[in-house]
C-alpha cells in the first residue's frame, strides 16, 4: 500500500536585493576560465603586426623578402597584398594595413604569421621600410587652423599620390581640413539668458589621455574552414555589429561568418568598435590556410589601444541671484587623433549632462573633433560624461560662491525631478536625484566639514582638508544610438527542471549572466543552480546590440524576463490541465508547482515537465522574447527620449592635501545612487566600488603621457593604476526608485560610478586650498604648481567653434 | 633577444672571478629583476656569456665581520628587511627596503645588483651613502683571488655605470657598525606607497646630540646622473643646532646643490622644491627627536 505523501507547503522568498555571488567567480578565482590567451586551435600560427617606427610618414617602400624567406614564416602581409581592403572604423577613414602613410606612431604596416612567437618577432625585424617624414601635427588647436598640414588631405584619386588601390572600394576620400566630426546643439536663448544673469563664470578645463588597461589584452584567433567559413575567437562586446561590419570588410556574406567570445578580462568599452589586429588576423588566416592567433602584449595593449576622448573645453555659466540657473554655452576641442573611432562621438553624451543633468533653461553645446597624429580615442566607461560633468560640477560650486548660496542648496534648487522633461527631450520617469544628493551630503557630514574646511585653509600646518560634491546623470535603460536597442532571448526548460538561458547579452566581467539568471530563477521560482547561460556565439545566440550604454541588465533583464513570464505561463497552464483548476490559481516556487493562495506544493517541476514531454501530445517548454525599449532615436537636432531610464548619482569625496608636496590623498568616498532597484546586492556594490576606484585613477594617478605623438609610459611602472593600499573607504547607499520600465524596477549603473569621482575631488581640492584646478590628473606636481601659483594656463582659442 | 653563446653558473667566487678574466663578454645575472625587463626592452644587450651567479657561497648572508656588518651581494632586499642584525644596527635600510617595488620583486632581487644596476633613483643606495658603506670587489688578475675596498660614493660614475672593472665581481658591502646616539632616516617620495619608481629620495644620517647632527650626511636619489652624496648640505648641517633658521638654510643649500632633470615623472623644477621641503620636514623630525 502506498503512504499518501505529506503535503508540503512551500514558503515565500525572494532572490532580488540578496547577496547572489558572480557564477563565473570559482572558475576565475581558481585559475581555470579560459581567456583568449588559453584558446590553441591544432594548426595554429602566431600573427605579430609591424607598427609604424614615425609618428608621421610617407611610406616610400616595404621589402619582406628576408622576412619570407625565414623558416617557420608561413605569411608576410602589407597593404600590397591585400587587393580588397576596405577603410574601417566609425567613420571609414582607417585601412587596417597602411598604403601610402603612415598618420601615428601605432599605425599598422605589416603583419606575419609563423610557427611561433619568437618566429614571428625575428620575421618583424627583418623587414626594412624606407619613411619619408611628414610634418607632425600633434596639438588640435594647430590642426585646426586654416593652412595646416592635413591628416587626410583630400581627394584621394585613382593613382594619385594618396591613392588606395584602384580595386578597394573607398567610403573615405580625404578632408579638405583636419575636422573629423562636429556637434552643434542648442535650446533657448543663452544671450538673452547671459544678459539675465546675476553672475557668469567662464573657465577652460583640460582632460587627459587615460587608457582601459583591461587586465586581458586584446586578441583574437581566426579560422577558415574548408568552406571558406570565418570562425572568429574574439574578445568583442558587440559579436552581432562585428559579424555584419566584418563581412563588410572582408567582402563575405555574413551568413558565413561566426563569432565565438572566450571569457573576456575586462572591456570597459574599449572592445566597442573593429581595430585593424582584428582585420589583419583574418587576413594572415587567410594568406597562410592556418589558424592564427594574435594577442597584444602589454606594451602594444597601451600603444595600440583606443583611449579615452582628451578634451579642451570652455564653458560659460550663469544664474540669478536666486540660484537658479540660466544658461550654459560650451565649446569643446577633441583630439580625434589619426583616425576616427568612437571617442568622437562623445559629444552624444556630453550634451545630455550640459543640458539636463541640472535644469537649465538655455544652453549651446558646440564640439569640433580634430585629426591629428596623435592615438585615437575609443568609447570608454562614461563615454564623455566623466568630462562634461568635471566642467559642470566646477561651476556648480563656483557659481554658488559667486552668489553666496550654500552649494548643496544650489544643485538642490536645480535638480531635476521626476516626471520633468530636459531641454533636451529626455523623460525621467523615475528620477532619485535630490535623494541621491542629501543622502550623500548627510552620510558625509558634507555641511559642516565644508565649512570647517574653508576656516581652517590658512590654520597652520602642510595638510589641508577638503570635501566636494558632484553628480552626474547617465542613460539607464539603454541607449537608442541605432536604430534597434534591442536584446533577444531563447529559454528552455529541460527533463529535470533545469533552464538554459540563451541571451544575446556578453558577460565581460560585469555580472550580466549572474542578474540575467537571478530574474530568471525568480519568475520560475528556482534556484540559482537551476541555470546555465548561454551567451558567447553568434551561431546559437538571438540579435543583441552589445555591451554598451550600461545597458544589459535593463534591456537584456526585461528580455530575460519576457522569456521567463512566456515560459512560466506555458507551465502553468499545463499544470492547470493536469490539476483541473484555472492557471491564476497557480503559482511557482522552489521548484514546485504551487496552489497560489496557500503555497501548497502541487507537483514538482521536473516531474510536470517529464509529464509534458513524455505525453502523446508532447510539449517543449522552450520561449524566446525579444524586448525593444520605449525610447527614441534622437532627431537631428540631438533631442529625443534617448534612453527608457536614467540613472543618477551624487557623490562626496574627501581629501587631505600636502600643501608642500602636492599629494592629494582619498580619504572617504561616500556615494548614493539612484540604481531603480538593487537586484543583486553583491553585484552591484563591486561594480559601484570598482567604478569609483576607476574614477579615482582618472582623477589622481592615470595618465597616458603622449609627446609629438610618441606615448612616453607604455607600462603600468609609469602608467599608474590606484594600487589597494590608495583606495579610500567606501561607502554606498542606494536610492531605490523602481522604475516603471526596469527589469524588477532595476536600472543600469555600468558607467555611473566611474563619472563624477574626479569633479567631485576638484570640489574638494578647492574646498581645502581655495585653488580652482582645471586640467587631470591630480597628480602631485601638477597639484603642487597650481597652489603656488604655477598651475598651467588653459585657453581655448576663439576659432574653436569656426 | 640576444643571441647567448654560453651560459655558465660557476659554485665558487674564484670560479665566477676567472671567467670575468677571460673574457670580458659576460653579462652577470642575480635576481634577474633589473636584467630581464631592460634586456626585454631593448636597453641592455645580454653579452655572449650569461653568468649566474646565484650559486656562489660566499656572495651570501649577512654577518658581523670585524667590526662592520658585510652583506653578500646576493642578499635580497627580503633578507635584509628580516635580518635581526640589520634591524638592530641599521634601520635606515629596513625603511628603504620597505619602500623596494613589491613582495615578488623583493623576494628576488639582490642588493648587489641594485648597486650594480647603479640607478639614480636605486632604492637602497641612498641609505647605504648615508651609513659610509663600502663596496667589495673581487678579481682574479694573475692567477690569485684578489679583493679591494672603495667607498660605495665613489664607486657611481653615472646612470648605470660604476667602477666595477669588466672583470670585476661586486662580492659585498661593508657598513661600520654605527657608534652611540647614531640617526638615520631615510625617505622616497613616489606617486603611490609602493611599486614606484622614486621621484627623488633622501637620506639623512650622523651623530645626534643636544638636536644638532656631527659627521653629518646627506644622500639624494633621482636628482642627479648618480645617487649622491651632498658634501655642501653636510657642510651647512655639520654640528649645528637645529632651530627654525637652520633647518631653512640647509634646505636651502640642499635645493642648490641638486641637478635633476625632466622625465616622466616629474620636472627638474618640482624635484627641487621636494628637496627642500621633504628636507625641511626631515630636520624637523630630526630636531623633534
Amino acid at each position: 500500500m502506498k503512504v499518501a505523501e505529506k503535503t508540503k507547503f512551500i514558503q515565500p522568498g525572494t532572490l532580488i536585493g540578496k547577496r547572489i555571488p558572480k557564477m563565473d567567480a570559482p572558475e576565475k578565482a581558481s585559475g581555470k576560465t579560459r581567456y583568449i590567451h588559453d584558446i590553441d586551435l591544432p594548426g595554429q600560427l602566431y600573427g605579430k603586426i609591424l607598427r609604424s617606427e614615425r609618428v608621421h610618414a610617407r611610406i616610400k617602400h616595404i621589402d619582406t623578402a628576408a622576412a619570407k624567406a625565414l623558416p617557420g614564416v608561413h605569411a608576410v602581409i602589407t597593404a600590397a597584398d591585400i587587393v580588397d581592403q576596405r577603410p574601417i572604423g566609425v567613420a571609414k577613414d582607417h585601412l587596417p594595413l597602411k598604403t601610402d602613410k603612415v598618420r601615428s606612431l601605432r599605425d599598422e604596416v605589416a603583419a606575419v604569421a609563423a610557427e611561433s612567437e619568437q618566429i614571428a618577432l625575428a620575421a618583424l625585424r627583418l623587414i626594412k621600410v624606407e619613411y619619408e617624414d611628414l610634418p607632425i601635427l600633434t596639438d588640435p588647436a594647430e590642426a585646426i587652423k586654416p593652412g595646416a598640414t592635413l591628416i587626410h588631405p583630400e581627394p584621394r584619386q585613382p593613382g594619385g599620390q594618396d591613392a588606395l588601390k584602384p580595386s578597394g572600394p573607398v567610403a573615405f576620400t580625404g578632408k579638405p581640413d583636419n575636422i573629423a566630426m562636429r556637434f552643434d546643439y542648442c535650446h533657448g536663448d543663452v544671450v538673452q539668458a547671459e544678459a539675465e544673469s546675476d553672475a557668469v563664470v567662464e573657465d577652460t578645463f583640460k582632460l587627459h589621455y587615460v587608457t582601459h588597461c583591461c587586465m586581458g589584452v586584446s586578441g583574437m584567433i581566426a579560422d577558415f574552414d574548408s568552406s571558406g567559413n570565418l570562425l572568429m575567437y574574439s574578445n568583442t562586446q558587440v559579436p552581432f555589429l562585428h559579424k555584419r561590419e566584418f563581412a563588410e570588410y572582408l567582402n563575405m556574406d555574413p551568413g558565413r561568418i561566426r563569432i565565438i567570445q572566450p571569457a573576456i578580462g575586462g572591456g570597459f568599452g574599449s572592445k566597442l568598435d573593429i581595430y585593424p589586429f582584428e582585420v589583419i588576423c583574418v587576413f594572415l588566416a587567410r594568406a597562410a590556410k592556418r589558424p592564427v592567433k594574435l594577442v597584444f602584449t602589454r606594451e602594444e595593449e597601451f600603444i595600440s589601444s583606443p583611449t579615452r576622448q582628451p578634451v579642451l573645453l570652455t564653458l560659460r555659466s550663469g544664474c540669478k541671484r536666486d540660484g537658479s540657473l540660466t544658461f550654459r554655452t560650451v565649446h569643446t576641442l577633441h583630439d580625434n587623433g589619426a583616425y576616427t573611432s568612437w571617442g568622437a562621438t562623445t559629444p552624444f553624451v556630453m550634451m545630455q549632462t550640459f543640458s539636463s543633468l541640472y535644469r537649465v533653461p538655455n544652453c549651446d553645446y558646440h564640439t569640433v573633433a580634430v585629426y591629428t597624429n596623435n592615438p585615437y580615442a575609443g568609447s570608454f566607461r562614461g563615454y564623455g560624461n566623466l568630462q562634461a560633468t568635471f566642467a559642470v560640477e566646477a561651476h556648480m560650486d563656483k557659481l554658488a560662491e559667486a552668489i553666496g548660496m550654500d552649494t548643496l542648496e544650489f544643485r538642490l534648487k536645480n535638480a531635476q525631478e521626476q516626471g520633468e522633461v530636459s531641454g533636451q527631450g529626455m523623460e525621467f520617469d523615475s528620477c532619485g536625484f535630490k535623494e541621491c544628493l542629501t543622502t550623500a551630503a548627510e552620510r558625509s557630514d558634507f555641511r559642516r566639514k565644508f565649512a570647517e574646511n574653508v576656516k581652517n585653509r590658512n590654520a597652520p600646518g602642510a595638510i589641508k582638508r577638503g570635501v566636494g560634491i558632484a553628480s552626474m546623470l547617465h542613460v539607464g535603460g539603454g541607449a537608442k544610438i541605432y536604430p534597434s536597442d534591442g536584446c533577444g532571448t531563447i529559454l528552455k526548460l529541460d527533463d529535470f527542471g533545469q533552464v538554459t538561458l540563451i541571451t544575446g547579452a556578453s558577460e565581460i566581467g560585469q555580472g550580466s549572466e549572474t542578474v540575467l539568471s537571478q530574474l530568471v530563477c525568480e519568475e520560475l521560482g528556482l534556484p540559482m543552480s537551476a541555470l546555465t547561460v548561454v551567451n558567447n556565439d553568434t551561431a546559437i545566440t538571438p540579435w543583441d546590440v552589445g555591451v554598451h550604454a550600461s545597458r544589459t541588465t535593463f534591456i537584456a533583464g526585461n528580455s530575460a524576463l519576457g522569456a521567463a513570464r512566456l515560459a512560466k505561463a506555458k507551465v502553468l497552464a499545463a499544470a492547470a490541465r493536469k490539476f483541473e483548476c484555472p492557471a491564476e490559481e497557480l503559482d511557482l516556487r522552489g521548484g514546485y508547482v504551487i496552489k497560489a493562495a496557500s503555497g501548497e506544493a502541487l507537483i514538482d517541476l521536473p516531474r510536470l515537465m517529464r509529464n509534458l514531454h513524455f505525453s502523446d501530445k508532447a510539449e517543449l517548454v522552450m520561449t524566446t522574447f525579444y524586448y525593444e525599449p520605449p525610447s527614441s532615436y534622437q532627431d537631428k537636432r540631438y533631442k529625443g527620449n534617448v534612453s527608457a531610464a536614467y540613472a543618477w548619482a551624487s557623490q562626496v569625496v574627501e581629501v587631505e592635501v600636502d600643501t608642500e608636496t602636492g599629494i592629494v590623498k582619498m580619504t572617504k568616498i561616500t556615494a548614493a545612487h539612484d540604481v531603480g532597484r538593487v537586484l543583486n546586492r553583491l553585484g552591484i556594490e563591486g561594480q559601484i566600488e570598482g567604478g569609483i576606484v576607476m574614477g579615482q585613477g582618472y582623477a589622481l594617478t592615470e595618465s597616458l603621457i603622449i609627446e609629438n605623438g610618441v606615448m612616453r609610459n607604455p607600462s603600468f611602472r609609469d602608467y599608474k593604476l590606484v594600487t589597494a593600499p590608495e583606495i579610500p573607504e567606501i561607502d554606498i547607499s542606494f536610492i531605490e526608485t523602481m522604475d516603471g520600465e526596469g527589469p524588477q524596477g532595476a536600472k543600469g549603473v555600468g558607467e555611473a560610478p566611474a563619472i563624477c569621482v574626479a569633479a567631485a575631488t576638484a570640489n574638494a581640492i578647492y574646498n581645502a586650498t581655495g585653488v580652482r584646478i582645471c586640467g587631470l590628473p591630480f597628480t602631485p606636481e601638477r597639484v603642487y604648481r597650481a597652489l603656488h601659483g604655477k598651475g598651467e594656463k588653459l585657453y581655448l582659442a576663439p576659432e574653436k567653434a569656426a | 633577444m640576444t643571441e647567448i653563446e654560453q651560459y655558465v653558473a660557476p659554485s665558487s667566487l674564484e670560479q665566477a672571478a676567472e671567467y670575468l678574466q677571460r673574457s670580458g663578454e659576460v653579462t652577470i645575472l642575480a635576481g634577474g629583476t633589473d636584467l630581464m625587463p631592460q634586456s626585454q626592452g631593448g636597453r641592455l644587450k645580454i653579452k655572449r656569456t650569461l653568468m649566474n651567479i646565484q650559486h656562489i657561497p660566499e656572495l651570501k648572508g649577512i654577518a658581523i665581520d670585524g667590526g662592520a656588518i658585510r652583506i653578500g651581494a646576493l642578499a635580497t632586499i627580503t633578507e635584509i628587511m628580516q635580518s635581526e642584525l640589520i634591524k638592530k644596527h641599521l634601520p635606515i635600510l629596513i625603511e628603504a627596503c620597505d619602500h623596494f617595488a613589491s613582495d615578488q620583486i623583493r623576494n628576488a632581487a639582490t642588493l648587489g645588483g641594485n648597486v650594480c644596476n647603479a640607478s639614480p633613483a636605486g632604492d637602497m643606495l641612498v641609505p647605504l651613502l648615508v651609513l659610509d658603506a663600502e663596496v667589495e670587489l673581487a678579481s682574479k688578475p694573475d692567477g690569485g683571488l684578489t679583493r679591494r675596498r672603495l667607498p660605495l660614493s665613489e664607486f657611481f660614475v653615472g646612470p648605470g655605470k660604476t667602477r666595477r672593472a669588466p672583470s670585476e665581481l661586486l662580492a659585498g658591502l661593508r657598513i661600520g657598525l654605527p657608534g652611540a646616539h647614531h640617526y638615520a632616516r631615510f625617505f622616497k617620495f613616489g606617486t603611490r606607497p609602493a611599486l614606484d619608481i622614486a621621484t627623488i629620495s633622501i637620506g639623512i644620517a650622523g651623530t645626534l646630540n643636544n638636536g644638532a647632527l656631527s659627521s653629518a650626511r646627506v644622500a639624494f636619489g633621482a636628482v642627479a646622473p648618480v645617487p649622491m652624496r651632498a658634501p655642501r648640505t653636510e657642510q651647512a648641517l655639520e654640528a649645528r643646532r637645529l632651530d627654525a633658521a637652520t633647518i631653512e638654510a640647509v634646505a636651502g643649500v640642499a635645493r642648490d646643490e641638486v641637478t635633476p632633470i625632466d622625465d616622466v615623472r616629474a620636472s627638474a623644477w618640482y624635484r627641487k622644491e621636494l628637496i627642500h621641503n621633504i628636507t625641511k620636514r626631515m630636520l624637523d623630525h630630526v630636531a623633534q627627536a
